[in-house]
């Protein structure tokens, strides 16, 4: 059944999850999805669409009940065991016991050596990562200290810092009010630009979706299948006034629509 | 702290002149300057007493809230363990240590044994309920974001499940603190040559209730002392500010 182009990217296929119990939930159904490696993938859909499933499932967090998923020729398991996923929560999720610097440095406490940042350098890199998110001066800063977009960031710093080779964000800025989630945008596309990860990117706004990604592909709620992937043709660096070009309007009446009908279909 | 000060003179200042007002007896109730008076008269015996009962309950305090901890952890890790053993718990600490104290004394004589053992096992519960529940409070994707770093069950302890687990450690100490004090005294009751539970069974076969009130009066201070010394070490540790909040 597996395919065998493992080599490049994360395959998906004919993954499904069904989650047991007395009342068995399909969360997700015959996805096919291949993520060439270094691509920016968005994947929009309302609410219990499944999209939050899709990273545990290629993260190794959970197993899928059908179908196999390849992340760089390994499985899941694998994968994490060798530490190639950075995972941004929909919470920051930040340690309050530790400073803004302290928490970006906790990958690389628990990795130790099997970090590939590991080594004298590292808080260094550390201070390098807050300040190119924003957070100089803000360090020593514990997160009840700071505002919920610094967390966010402090969040994605500690997701960087380990170099992985692929990042699974979860509706990272998904509780930000627009301005803030605006720069933060930005600046994922500064730091994912350096870092070349490879990247899957939930959320459930249609416009950050195509501001940031190479390709979106749009879920279906309940159970959560594939509608559309559609490419995203804007060149980078793109700023922040494309979303008001026609093109960009266009597209995204485009995906909601598709997010619409589907809606519809499946409340029928 | 002033309010709570303003708060205890008044009443000590409204039971003066209630009892010189009524011309109770002084063996019913002494007036509190007849306690002070006594206070100040067997000050130095009274204090060694009081460092003999501190000495059993802090002994107590340590050794039942450490096997206290150790088994939350093993709680949280080996859940069997936890099924098997809980119901235990929960009997040991609905057998009244006034029970018990008789018969540990009738074992062990008049030796620090019975009163550690009893400060022991009354510090165990609150503390055991109180860290399984802190282990335990971490959330999901904390969880999650270790596993995600393919953390070690050590690292996992270390690094959040304890951190995560001291305010709610604490919070068992400060009542476990308190009710090591009393499970020592208790323990002296049923046999003891010293201790300020020893003095106040001695003064209360003399109907001596000044000595009687002076005893109760130093115990409290004994159990408030080791009170905020838990609380102090707590903020002296937890240094971050939820915890703060948590404590003050």
């Amino acid at each position: 059944m597996s395919r065998s182009d493992c080599g490049a990217g994360i395959v998906l296929d004919s993954v499904g999850m069904t989650f047991g119990g007395d009342n068995p939930v399909t969360a997700l159904r015959d996805i096919d999805l291949t993520i060439p490696t270094g691509q920016f993938l968005a994947v929009v859909g309302p609410s219990g669409c499944g999209k939050s499933t899709l990273l545990r499932l290629v993260s190794g967090l959970l197993e899928p009940t059908d179908g196999t998923i390849s992340v760089h020729g390994k499985t899941p398991e694998e994968a994490r065991r060798d530490v190639e996923f950075g995972f941004v929560f929909q919470d920051p999720v930040l340690f309050p016991w530790l400073r803004a610097l302290g928490n970006v440095l906790l990958p690389g406490r628990i990795l130790g050596s099997r970090s590939p940042t590991h080594g004298p350098h590292t808080e260094q890199l550390a201070r390098r990562l807050l300040m190119d998110v924003g957070l100089d001066g803000f360090e020593e800063h514990y997160p009840a200290e700071m505002s919920g977009g610094m967390q966010s960031r402090v969040a994605l710093a500690r997701a960087l810092i380990y170099r992985a080779s692929t990042l699974l964000m979860d509706e990272p800025f998904g509780a930000l009010d627009e301005f803030t989630r605006d720069r933060l945008n930005l600046q994922l596309l500064d730091v994912w630009e350096k870092a070349r990860a490879t990247v899957i990117f939930v959320t459930h706004s249609i416009q950050e979706a195509i501001f940031l990604a190479d390709r979106v592909t749009v879920l279906s709620p309940r159970p959560g299948r594939i509608v559309r992937v559609a490419r995203v043709p804007f060149p980078r660096p793109r700023p922040l006034d494309l979303r008001f070009e026609p093109e960009f309007g266009s597209l995204a009446r485009e995906l909601r629509a598709l997010l619409e009908t589907d809606t519809t279909m499946g409340a029928s | 702290m002033v309010p709570a000060a303003f708060l205890a003179l008044l009443a000590l200042v409204i039971w003066q002149l209630v009892v010189v007002a009524a011309d109770v007896p002084a063996y019913i109730v002494p007036s509190p300057t007849e306690i002070g008076q006594e206070l100040v008269a067997k000050g130095p015996s009274l204090v060694s007493d009081l460092g003999w009962t501190m000495l059993e309950a802090v002994t107590g305090f340590l050794i039942g809230s450490g096997v206290a901890f150790a088994t939350a952890v093993v709680f949280v890790h080996v859940p069997i363990v936890e099924r098997a053993a809980f119901p235990w718990a929960i009997v040991l600490q609905t057998i009244p240590i006034v029970a018990i104290a008789p018969l540990l004394t009738i074992w062990f004589g008049y030796t620090l044994v019975p009163k550690v053992a009893i400060a022991a096992i009354i510090c165990f519960f609150p503390v055991l309920v109180n860290t399984t529940r802190g282990l335990r409070s971490v959330s999901s994707q904390a969880m999650e974001l270790m596993r995600v770093l393919s953390a070690r069950k050590a690292s996992i302890f270390w690094r959040l499940r304890l951190p995560s687990s001291l305010s709610y450690v604490f919070a068992g100490l400060r009542v476990a603190a308190t009710l090591s004090v009393i499970g020592s005294i208790v323990a002296e009751f049923t046999g003891a040559d010293r201790g300020i539970g020893f003095v106040i069974v001695q003064a209360s076969y003399r109907i001596d209730t000044r000595l009687m009130f002076a005893a109760i009066a130093l115990s409290s201070l004994g159990g408030i002392v080791f009170f905020h010394l838990i609380g102090w070490i707590e903020r002296a540790t937890l240094r971050w500010p939820e915890a703060r909040q948590h404590n003050s």
